[in-house]
């Protein structure tokens, strides 16, 4: 059934991109197989040199401006990739560690399906996410089933999560040791820890006797049991202790240090964060202590391991320290680490320092890629797999996940070759680069360098094209509220006859529909410029006055910066721009220097005809 | 056409009370209900257009994505009728609608019964047009896609097969880009200047082949004239409008602005035309014309063409909203259960973008909608249904139950109560049927079909007599519905019902409540942990043991604090600066201290509250909205969230607090205007 409904789309979409339908066998995961798999991926990263990955999520980016382009700074670039990965959810995850000796290369592809599912009702792995209309249909085109994703996928915790939530699962937990007594006691507090220390010790007492005498009657235990307030929990005595501050929780753990022998404390949390209730249970022996404390690490482990759901996979490549390939490096590790290590700090030093404390080498496919061949565009794989075909570069794919082979109805089969892909041009890049090695490729310290030096923290963006031009921010205009709408080249030509300033050599970008940017090659021509804008009386007339009474503006590139740096994520770059120069927020920025952007002509005029 | 879920584990319950896009009412037992999706919608919708033209009462009911984008946008016991527009407002904004149940009913007298037809349409945003629309995007909230997977929502359906829409301002601004669009076209090529070596070469190569084939048109050449070389590009000739033309393939877009200034430069009576077809595949032409008045014909006729073609994809794009054109057309009786999100989310995505006030949003809702009943206000404010409810739950499915038990069961059995029950038959597609087996729940078809049920039985309780029922009566301008129509609950918990009946200010409260919003203060940010009680302790010993009526929590993060009168809000305001710019020991061993400890703490009157939900922003916690929107947003420069020591800035938040004490004064004097307006 569900393979016709699927052929029908394809068909009716008129020739979808089934251009790796069933080429690799990949093993699909989702909730009903996840526990039985985690062993076999275990042993696919662990005996495999690299891990490539690629996501599928529910959006990239919301406005044309909120793409990431060639006037970005390292810091700009990331702060649009953080606003995208905190909003757009991870539907899949494709994952297949490999190996690469000599020309064959062994691959274990995985594609995980994965969906957030607030198990805890805590607004937990996430409270709600974005979708952007049109990814989605290009997915469903690709045959995308969205009811095995959103019923089947696996669910997740970011460790942070994982922490915060561990007070919030019901269970009791063990209490920390107490370290030493905290701040000097008031008379409520002694009164209040005397008064416990009596209920506790007469408990104590009574399980002491009733482990001693078991002739006892059932009535009497049980009111015994009553007056005392003891109860079991599993087959040991307790006593639970109701407390109504964290100060209570203190001053009690620092009693029931006199009782540490027999009696092991544990927290019990209420629903809003906090501690509820202290509880005490009894142990019969110090072995039975052991086996008490052993038991519950147990069902903790089992709890947080259910919990973790697909991060336990995360944690897996993390461990593994392989490094890890992808194709777009910013888009996919602000993605890993907002769903799956924490929320995202707000510079990209943070974000590097954080991330490779995790994944310490990260190789970035495209940067790769324009080092050996630097005109070809990274985003179609096919198309980058058949531009690197003048090389001489043989690579065989092995695939070595067993017990999987492609069945014929199972059309989905066709989801997560881009991993695949990913690591056969990765191995062809290495083959070609290395071309000196004989044998084999070993993680090496080459590889390692790519990964490490590609987000320095210097603003220098990589020039690699030959008509790029370098050019410092400072030199950047960007100008909006144009009275009609215009071309790159239009507007270049209406600027031209505005203003004296536009006698040198300037270029113009637009940037969306609303807003566009002036290059400036004469480095104070953007201060007359924005001057000349700014106030009117210094206007001599002519159409750069018009321009400004139809509504024309213009601002540095400090201004764009701080936009992103607020969060003026509006559709229009405009309007965000507009509304950073409203707000009155001038707090001290640290990057207020200069930065230099390549400048490259190509892209001024690709752009134009997109 | 027949498909099913890919669902292997489906229970079998469910799988017999659902049969996806089953047509008719063929497998046996199964509700029957009309899945529309975009294959079958154009055929239905003409079906659907005599049954809404004939009905006497159309029940809606819709599925989102999600309600809430944060939690404490949830409804709150201290929202004030117009933050509540504020939440549903954002509500309808944020979520995308995946389903809308549409459900005509009309009275047979020949069978004495209702005749209704439940459809079933499922709907998803898909951007049919090319050209550059704001993005779309929508929220999805992880428990109600959840909810939505657990009766079995068929996403694949929705996704790949879902019935696209424009709402009247999207194609207003369509209609205004295309035609812009079609002078820009025009411009275009000015200044294309031949500068590379290339462009110059493929510009003479291309003037070559335009000169033989005009002169083999003209000078009657046997040859056959078409132009073909060995690469991708080729032109053929073809005939265009009655005229010969070359039809351009296979160049690239900058090639064929090349041939353009070509054509503008060498060739008088060569036009260049570009069309875009049906299936908006575009194409290019090369025509011949005889003359100059020729060929401006020709110009024009090219031009009414692209016309004609961008009306009819914009007409095809307008997709589910044309349903929604003919309810609100055909001016009929719309009913719904508990509904006002249904209805904020039906002006959002089909008529344009929701007001900013729920004034404004009342009286455009009237040109659209006249008659809107909503049976949740039905069943709790008519004394006689609400008694039959015998206080149980009034949610839809537990009304259901109660008032139409015979049509839950399906059972025609003798029983004479049952008898009494007022009639209801499905048809779908024709064919009529009166038993089937209950089931479908959260299907929007079906809750659509138990809205109307429970409509028409409350009509009968009400004492309307069908069976005397005339077909000219209009039953929206029946006495009997005259004090309920038109009237819904803003938000049921707390029973605010908004009248759409009248345009100035219309916050009715039936229930009574004591709220005060001047007496309010809001609190955020505060040290974690504190619970209620303990802030409340705190402010009571600073301002008097009877200063604090309450401190309810919105969120862990922050509370809302009643005060008694509004002179202790702005006091609690002034006290908190004073504390926060005093360095000494004052400030740790104020009791207050307790509250304000980490510098954080922010707090505001109830106005801030009403901006901070305002916003479209929604950060999960409370505390980080507040201080996102703060942040952000200077125009009204606040007493809170500050915690700056530098003295220019203090003055500037004393004479802050003024002005809020103002605004409370005008909101008073507001008040005022509201009651009067009640009494009326």
């Amino acid at each position: 059934m569900q393979r016709r409904f699927l052929s029908s789309v394809s068909v009716s979409a008129g020739g979808s991109k089934t251009l790796n339908n069933g080429r690799w066998s990949v093993k699909q995961v989702k909730k009903s197989n996840f526990k039985s798999t985690l062993d076999e991926i275990r042993t696919s990263i662990d005996s495999s040199d690299f891990v490539a990955l690629s996501l599928q999520n529910t959006g990239s980016y919301a406005a044309a401006w909120h793409r990431i382009s060639a006037i970005d700074t390292p810091q700009m670039s990331y702060l649009k990739a953080k606003y995208a990965a905190e909003r757009y959810q991870i539907l899949q995850f494709a994952l297949c560690p490999f190996s690469l000796r000599g020309s064959k290369l062994t691959v274990h592809p995985y594609n995980f399906h994965l969906f957030p599912r607030d198990e805890l009702k805590l607004g937990m792995p996430s409270y709600s996410f974005s979708c952007q209309a049109s990814r989605l249909t290009a997915m469903a085109r690709e045959g995308f089933d969205f009811n095995a994703c959103i019923y089947e996928g696996i669910s997740y915790l970011s460790r942070e999560q994982e922490s915060a939530s561990k007070f919030l699962s019901g269970n009791p937990i063990l209490a920390e040791p107490v370290a030493a007594p905290s701040s000097p006691s008031t008379v409520a507090d002694t009164v209040f820890v005397g008064r416990i220390r009596s209920r506790v010790k007469n408990w104590r007492q009574s399980c002491l006797d009733s482990s001693s005498k078991t002739g006892d009657d059932d009535l009497v235990s049980s009111l015994r049991k009553l007056v005392l307030g003891s109860e079991q929990y599993g087959s040991r005595l307790c006593l639970t202790i109701d407390v109504c501050s964290e100060r209570q929780v203190q001053l009690i753990l620092e009693m029931l240090t006199e009782f540490a022998d027999d009696v092991v404390p544990l927290l019990i949390a209420s629903k809003s964060g906090g501690t509820q209730a202290v509880r005490a249970v009894f142990m019969s022996s110090k072995e039975d202590m052991d086996r008490f404390k052993r038991e519950l690490q147990d069902l903790e482990n089992e709890e947080n391991r259910r919990l973790r759901g697909f991060r336990e996979v995360v944690d897996l490549i993390s461990s593994s320290q392989k490094p890890v390939v992808s194709q777009n490096y910013l888009s996919d590790f602000t993605s890993i680490h907002a769903k799956f290590l924490g929320p995202l700090p707000s510079n990209v030093d943070d974000f590097s320092s954080s991330l490779s404390s995790a994944f310490p080498n990260v190789v970035d496919l495209s940067q790769f890629m324009k080092e050996i061949s630097p005109l070809s565009n990274i985003s179609n794989l096919p198309a980058a797999m058949s531009s690197l075909n003048r090389f001489f570069a043989p690579v065989d794919v092995e695939v070595a996940n067993q017990g999987c082979p492609i069945k014929l109805d199972e059309s989905h089969q066709m989801h997560g070759q881009n991993a695949v892909m990913i690591s056969q041009l990765f191995a062809k890049l290495s083959t070609i680069q290395k071309s000196d090695y004989q044998s084999s490729v070993q993680p090496s310290e080459d590889s390692y360098a790519l990964a490490s030096d590609q987000h320095a923290s210097d603003e220098n963006v990589q020039v690699w094209s030959k008509n790029s031009r370098r050019v410092s921010s400072e030199n950047l205009v960007f100008i909006w509220g144009l009275a009609k709408k215009m071309t790159a080249s239009t507007l270049k030509n209406v600027l031209q006859k505005s203003h004296n300033v536009f006698a040198q050599e300037f270029d113009v970008k637009l940037l969306d529909r609303s807003c566009a940017v002036v290059v400036f090659w004469q480095p104070s021509s953007s201060e007359t410029f924005l001057s000349a804008v700014n106030n009117e009386d210094q206007l001599l007339g002519g159409s750069l006055r018009v321009m400004v009474a139809e509504g024309l503006r213009a601002a540095g590139y400090e201004t764009y910066k701080r936009a992103c740096r607020l969060g003026f994520w509006e559709a229009d770059l405009a309007d965000s721009l507009d509304k950073t120069l409203e707000s009155s927020d001038t707090d001290l920025d640290s990057d207020t220097k200069p930065s230099e952007i390549s400048w490259t002509s190509e892209l001024a005029i690709n752009f134009d005809e997109l | 056409m027949r498909r099913h879920k890919r669902w292997p584990l489906r229970p079998l319950a469910s799988a017999l009370a659902r049969s996806r896009f089953c047509s008719s009412a063929a497998a046996a037992g199964a509700f029957p209900l009309k899945h529309v999706t975009r294959s079958n919608f154009e055929m239905t919708l003409n079906d659907l257009r005599s049954h809404v033209k004939a009905a006497d009462f159309v029940a809606i009911d819709l599925e989102m994505t999600g309600v809430t984008s944060a939690p404490w946008r949830d409804s709150l016991e201290f929202d004030r009728y117009d933050v509540r527009y504020l939440k549903v407002k954002d509500s309808a904004e944020k979520f995308a609608v995946v389903q809308f149940g549409v459900c005509p009913f009309r009275w047979d007298s020949r069978t004495q019964s209702f005749v209704s037809h439940p459809h079933n349409f499922f709907v998803f945003p898909r951007q049919e047009l090319t050209f550059d629309p704001p993005a779309h995007e929508f929220l999805c909230q992880t428990t109600s896609m959840d909810f939505l997977a657990k009766y079995q929502f068929d996403f694949n359906a929705c996704i790949h097969e879902g019935i696209s829409y424009l709402s009247r301002r999207q194609e207003e601004e369509a209609s205004k880009r295309y035609d812009e669009e079609s002078v820009d076209s025009v411009v275009e090529t000015e200044d294309l200047k031949l500068v590379r070596l290339a462009d110059l070469l493929f510009s003479e190569r291309m003037k070559k082949r335009f000169n033989e084939w005009r002169s083999a048109l003209l000078h009657g050449s046997s040859e056959s004239p078409g132009i073909s070389s060995g690469s991708t590009e080729s032109a053929e000739t073809v005939f265009y409008h009655m005229r010969p033309a070359l039809s351009l393939q296979g160049f690239t877009s900058h090639q064929l602005r090349v041939i353009k200034l070509v054509l503008r430069k060498h060739f008088g009576d060569l036009v260049y035309i570009h069309t875009n077809d049906k299936s908006s595949c575009s194409k290019d032409f090369v025509v011949y014309t005889d003359s100059e008045s020729d060929k401006e014909n020709l110009m024009k006729e090219a031009k009414d063409e692209r016309k004609r073609v961008a009306e009819r994809k914009i007409q095809s794009a307008i997709g589910f909203r044309q349903v929604i054109d003919l309810l609100s057309s055909e001016k009929k009786l719309i009913v719904g259960h508990n509904c006002f999100l249904d209805i904020a989310h039906v002006y959002s995505k089909f008529v344009g973008p929701l007001p900013s006030t729920a004034e404004k949003f009342v009286a455009s809702i009237h040109d659209h909608f006249p008659y809107i009943v909503d049976t949740k206000i039905l069943l709790n404010v008519n004394p006689m249904l609400h008694q039959r409810m015998k206080k149980s739950s009034t949610s839809l499915s537990s009304a259901f139950s109660l008032l139409c038990p015979q049509i839950e069961l399906s059972s025609r059995s003798s029983d004479s109560i049952l008898q009494q029950r007022v009639k209801i038959d499905v048809e779908v597609d024709n064919v009529r049927c009166s038993n089937w087996n209950a089931g479908g729940k959260h299907e929007a078809g079906y809750d659509a079909f138990m809205t109307g049920c429970i409509f028409a039985q409350a009509c009968s309780h009400l004492g309307f007599d069908f069976k005397h029922h005339s077909e000219s009566e209009n039953l929206a301008q029946n006495e009997k519905l005259d004090k309920y129509i038109n009237r819904l609950y803003l938000s049921w918990t707390r029973g605010d019902i908004i009248d759409l009946r009248t345009s100035n200010s219309n916050a009715e409260n039936w229930r009574v409540s004591n709220s005060k919003y001047e007496n309010i203060v809001l609190i955020w940010n505060f040290p974690q942990k504190l619970k209620a009680r303990e802030i409340k302790e705190c402010i009571c010993k600073a301002l008097g043991s009877t200063s604090v009526t309450s401190v309810y929590h919105l969120d862990n993060t922050a509370v809302f604090v009643l005060f008694k009168n509004s002179e202790l809000v702005s006091n609690f305001l002034k006290l908190k600066q004073q504390l926060e710019s005093d360095d000494g020991p004052v400030r740790i061993l104020h009791p207050l201290s307790k509250i304000l400890k980490g510098g954080n703490t922010g707090a505001a009157d109830y106005d801030a509250y009403k901006e901070i939900c305002s916003s479209h922003i929604s950060k999960i916690l409370f505390a980080d909205q507040a201080e996102t929107v703060g942040v952000k947003s200077r125009t009204r420069p606040n007493p809170k969230g500050e915690t700056s020591l530098e003295t220019e800035r203090r003055e500037n938040m004393v004479a802050v607090t003024d002005k809020a004490s103002d605004l409370i004064d005008a909101f008073l004097a507001n008040r005022v205007d509201v009651k009067v307006a009640r009494t009326n």
